[in-house]
C-alpha cells in the first residue's frame, strides 16, 4: 500500500469533511434553538455565495468589507425567513415545518440563478492554486484554510451557546411552552437562530464558493451536510465537528481505493451507507441527545 | 337605391381589402420552433446563452424579411431537465403548431425521441441526446447536426496522435463526471485504445462535481501523458483547478466541448493557459453572422438578452443550431414548396449539403443516413484571453464512431 497516497487522501478528506461541517453548522444551530431540521441550508449557502459575489463584482466592495456586509444581509435574511414563513407554522406538526424548509430550498435554488444569472461566478479569495507540499503529499491550501475556519466557527458557536442568549435558545429548543412561561420570547429566539444560520451560511458560501465558483451546485452541499448531522447528532456541535471529519475521510479514502476497481462513483455510496447505518444503529447520532418522552 | 350603392361600396371595399391582405398574410406565414430548455436546474450554465443565440438568429432572419415569405417564431419555455415536463411542453408545442423542437437536455430529449419518431416531428439534438441518433435510418426525425460526444472524443485523440507522432504507448486519463454523459465516450476510447495501443484509465467523480480532490490525487500519481476532462458547468472549473493544483500541465489537458470563456474566467484567466478543448463552432464576434446580429438585432433593441453575451461560445452554439435548422427550412421551401411541415423540414435538413458558413462552423452535410452532419470538429487552445484554433476542422476515426452508433441504433430499433 502506498502510505503517502493514503495519507494524502486522509488529510484532504479531513479538510473536505470540515468544509462540509461548515454547511452542517447552520442546520445544527437552528435545530439547537428551535428543534427544526432545516433542509434549506444548502440553498442559504448558495444565496450567501451569490450575495458575496454580487457585493464584490457588482458593488465593487473589497472582500474585507464585503464579508461583514453579507453577514449582516444573511442575518436579516434568516430573520425574515423566520418572521414571514416559520412563524406562520407555529402549532403545526414538525413534519410540515420540515417540508416548508424543503420547499424553501427548492424555491431558492431557482431564485438564485434566476436573479444572478445561471453562469458560474468566480469568487477569488486570493488563496492561489499552488498546493502545500509536505513530503510529496499535496495538501489543498483552500480546503486547509476552510477546515481551520470551520473549526474556529464551531468553537465560536459552542461559546455562543454558553452565553445568556445561547442559554435562552437552548431553553427554547427544549420546551417552547416552558420558555414562554418564564418570559423568554420564543419567536425572537427562533428568529435569532435562523439569523445565525444565515451567518454560518456566509462562511460556507465564501469558502466553498472560492473552491468551486458560485452557482446552484453550492446548494447540493446539503446532502453531505445532512450526512454529517445525522452521523454526529443533529443537536451536537461536537457531532458536527467529528461527523464532518468521518464523512470527509471515509468519502475520500474508500473511493480512493475502490473507484479504480469498480469504475468510480463510490463516494456518494459511502455517504449514503453512513446515513443508513447511523439511522439503523444509532438514530440520534454519535453525540446526539436521545430524547425520552414520558407518556 | 342608396342602400344598393352602400352594399356595392361595402362589397368592393371587402374585395379590395381581401386582395390587399392576401399577399400580406402570405408574407407573414409563421414557422414555429419549440426551443424548450432547462433554465432552472442542471443545464442552467448553458441554457440562457444558447437560447439567446437561437432567438437572436431567428430575429435576424425575421429582420431580413424571413425565408421565402416565412417568418420564424421561437416558443421558449423551461422544462427544468424533467422528462415529464418536457413531454408536456412537447405536446403543447405540437398543439401550437411547432415543427422543430430542441430541448438541450439529454434525459428530456431521450424521453421525447420515440414520440418525435412516432409523430414525425423534427427533434434537433445538437450536443446532447443519444449518440446513436446520428444513424438516420434508425432515427429519421432526430437530428444531432453537430459532432457527437463520440466524434468529439475521437477528434481529441486524433489531435494527440497528429501532434505527438502517434498514440502508441501513451497514457491517457479520462476524468469524467459519473453520469451517462461522462461515461458516453468510453466505448470509443476503449476501442481506440485497443486499435492504437495506448493505455486508458478512467477516473470518475460524483455529480455535480463540486468536490474532486481525491480523484485528482489519483490522477497525479498515474502520471498520464494526456488528460481528457468530461464534465459540464462548474464541474469543469473544479476539474481544471484541481488539475493545476496537482501540478498537471494545462497543455496536456483536453476538454469536451463544454469549457468556455466563462469557465476560464472562473478558473482564473492566466491559471490554465495552454489547456485545449474540442469545439464545433467558432466563438467570438469576428464573423459576419454575429456582426449581422449585432447590427440588425441589437442596434434596433430586439436582442433576446444582454448584448455582452453575444459571441460567447454557448451563444454561438445556439446560433449555429438555428443556422442549420433554418437552412433545412429554406431548402424544404425551395424544393418542396409551402406550407412548411415537419415532414418537409426533415426532408430539407437531409438536403443540407456542404453548408458553407465561411468558417463559423465546419461544413455540414446531412443525408438520410447521416444526421450528425459529418462529425467535424477542431481543437482550440486557451491563450489567457481567448480560444485559439490549433487544428483544422476534421472528422476523426468515423469508422469506429459509426460502428458503435450502428450497433447501438440496432438495439434501439429492436426495442432493447
Amino acid at each position: 500500500m502506498d502510505f503517502l497516497f493514503l495519507l494524502e487522501l486522509f488529510i484532504n478528506g479531513l479538510n473536505t469533511g470540515l468544509m462540509y461541517s461548515l454547511v452542517a453548522l447552520g442546520i445544527t444551530m437552528i435545530y439547537k434553538a428551535s428543534g427544526v431540521p432545516n433542509l434549506a441550508q444548502g440553498a442559504m449557502v448558495m444565496i450567501a455565495g451569490y450575495l458575496l459575489w454580487a457585493t464584490i463584482a457588482l458593488l465593487g466592495l473589497p472582500l474585507w468589507i464585503a464579508i461583514p456586509f453579507v453577514v449582516v444581509l444573511m442575518f436579516l435574511f434568516g430573520l425574515a425567513i423566520e418572521r414571514w414563513l416559520l412563524r406562520r407554522m407555529v402549532g403545526q406538526p414538525v413534519l410540515m415545518i420540515v417540508m416548508l424548509t424543503l420547499g424553501l430550498e427548492i424555491l431558492l435554488r431557482g431564485v438564485g440563478p434566476g436573479v444572478f444569472d445561471a453562469a458560474p461566478k468566480r469568487l477569488d479569495l486570493g488563496l492561489g492554486l499552488a498546493p502545500l507540499v509536505v513530503a510529496d503529499v499535496f495538501i489543498n491550501r483552500a480546503y486547509l484554510i476552510g477546515a481551520i475556519s470551520a473549526g474556529i466557527l464551531i468553537l465560536l458557536a459552542a461559546a455562543f451557546f454558553r452565553t445568556r442568549l445561547g442559554t435562552k435558545l437552548r431553553a427554547v429548543s427544549d420546551d417552547h411552552v416552558a420558555s414562554w412561561a418564564v418570559g423568554i420570547s420564543v419567536e425572537r429566539a427562533i428568529g435569532i437562530s435562523w439569523g445565525i444560520a444565515g451567518v454560518a451560511a456566509v462562511g460556507a458560501g465564501t469558502l466553498w464558493g472560492s473552491v468551486q465558483g458560485v452557482d446552484w451546485t453550492l446548494s447540493a452541499l446539503l446532502f453531505p451536510a445532512i450526512a454529517v448531522v445525522i452521523l454526529g447528532g443533529i443537536d451536537s456541535l461536537l457531532g458536527v465537528f467529528v461527523g464532518g471529519i468521518i464523512v470527509g475521510v471515509l468519502g475520500s479514502v474508500i473511493p480512493g481505493y475502490l473507484d479504480p476497481i469498480v469504475g468510480g462513483g463510490t463516494r456518494d455510496v459511502v455517504t449514503s451507507v453512513l446515513i443508513v447505518l447511523t439511522i439503523l444503529l444509532r438514530p440520534y447520532g454519535i453525540f446526539g441527545r436521545e430524547d425520552i418522552e414520558r407518556v | 337605391m342608396k342602400n344598393k350603392s352602400m352594399k356595392k361600396f361595402s362589397a368592393a371595399l371587402c374585395a379590395a381589402a381581401t386582395l390587399m391582405l392576401a399577399p400580406a398574410s402570405h408574407a407573414q406565414e409563421v414557422v414555429k420552433f419549440g426551443l424548450f430548455h432547462d433554465f432552472t436546474k442542471v443545464y442552467t450554465f448553458v441554457a440562457d446563452e444558447f437560447s439567446q443565440g437561437q432567438r437572436d438568429y431567428l430575429a435576424l432572419l425575421n429582420e431580413e424579411g424571413g425565408i421565402k415569405g416565412h417568418r420564424f417564431e421561437a416558443i421558449v419555455r423551461d422544462h427544468g431537465n424533467e422528462p415529464q415536463r418536457g413531454i408536456e411542453l412537447y405536446n403543447r408545442g405540437r398543439e401550437e403548431g411547432a415543427i422543430y423542437f430542441d430541448f438541450l437536455s439529454t434525459p428530456v430529449a431521450n424521453a421525447i425521441a420515440p414520440r418525435a419518431l412516432q409523430d414525425k416531428v423534427v427533434l434537433g439534438t445538437p450536443l446532447h441526446g443519444r449518440g446513436d441518433a446520428m444513424v438516420g435510418e434508425a432515427f429519421p426525425y432526430v437530428f444531432p447536426m453537430m459532432a457527437s460526444y463520440w466524434s468529439q472524443a475521437a477528434r481529441l485523440l486524433k489531435y494527440v496522435e497528429d501532434t505527438q507522432g502517434g498514440l502508441k504507448g501513451k497514457k491517457i486519463a479520462h476524468v469524467h463526471i459519473d453520469t451517462p454523459f461522462g461515461r458516453e465516450p468510453l466505448p470509443i476510447l476503449q476501442k481506440l485504445a485497443e486499435q492504437k495501443s495506448f493505455e486508458l484509465r478512467t477516473f470518475a467523480y460524483p455529480s455535480p462535481g463540486n468536490e474532486q480532490s481525491a480523484v485528482w490525487s489519483d490522477v497525479r500519481r498515474y502520471r498520464p501523458d494526456f488528460v481528457l476532462i468530461w464534465g459540464a458547468g462548474n464541474s469543469q472549473t473544479v476539474s481544471v483547478r484541481e488539475a493545476v493544483r496537482n501540478g498537471i500541465d494545462p497543455a496536456k489537458i483536453l476538454s469536451v466541448v463544454w469549457l468556455t470563456e466563462t469557465d476560464m474566467k472562473n478558473v482564473g484567466e492566466s491559471t490554465a493557459i495552454g489547456i485545449k478543448r474540442v469545439e464545433v463552432v467558432q466563438p467570438g464576434r469576428d464573423h459576419p453572422i454575429i456582426q449581422r446580429i449585432l447590427d440588425k438585432v441589437y442596434k434596433t433593441g430586439k436582442g433576446a438578452g444582454p448584448e455582452a453575451r453575444v459571441g460567447n461560445t454557448y451563444y454561438n452554439y445556439g446560433v449555429a443550431d438555428m443556422v442549420i435548422a433554418t437552412e433545412g427550412a429554406k431548402l424544404a421551401l425551395e424544393k418542396l414548396g409551402p406550407p412548411l411541415t415537419a415532414e418537409k423540414l426533415k426532408a430539407g435538413l437531409e438536403m443540407v449539403n456542404n453548408l458553407d458558413t465561411k468558417g463559423f462552423m465546419p461544413p455540414v452535410t446531412i443525408t438520410p443516413q447521416d444526421h450528425q452532419g459529418g462529425g467535424q470538429a477542431r481543437v482550440s487552445q486557451w491563450d489567457g484571453k481567448a480560444w485559439v484554433p490549433v487544428s483544422d476542422w476534421a472528422a476523426a476515426y468515423q469508422d469506429v464512431v459509426w460502428e458503435e452508433a450502428r450497433a447501438s441504433a440496432a438495439k434501439f430499433s429492436q426495442g432493447k
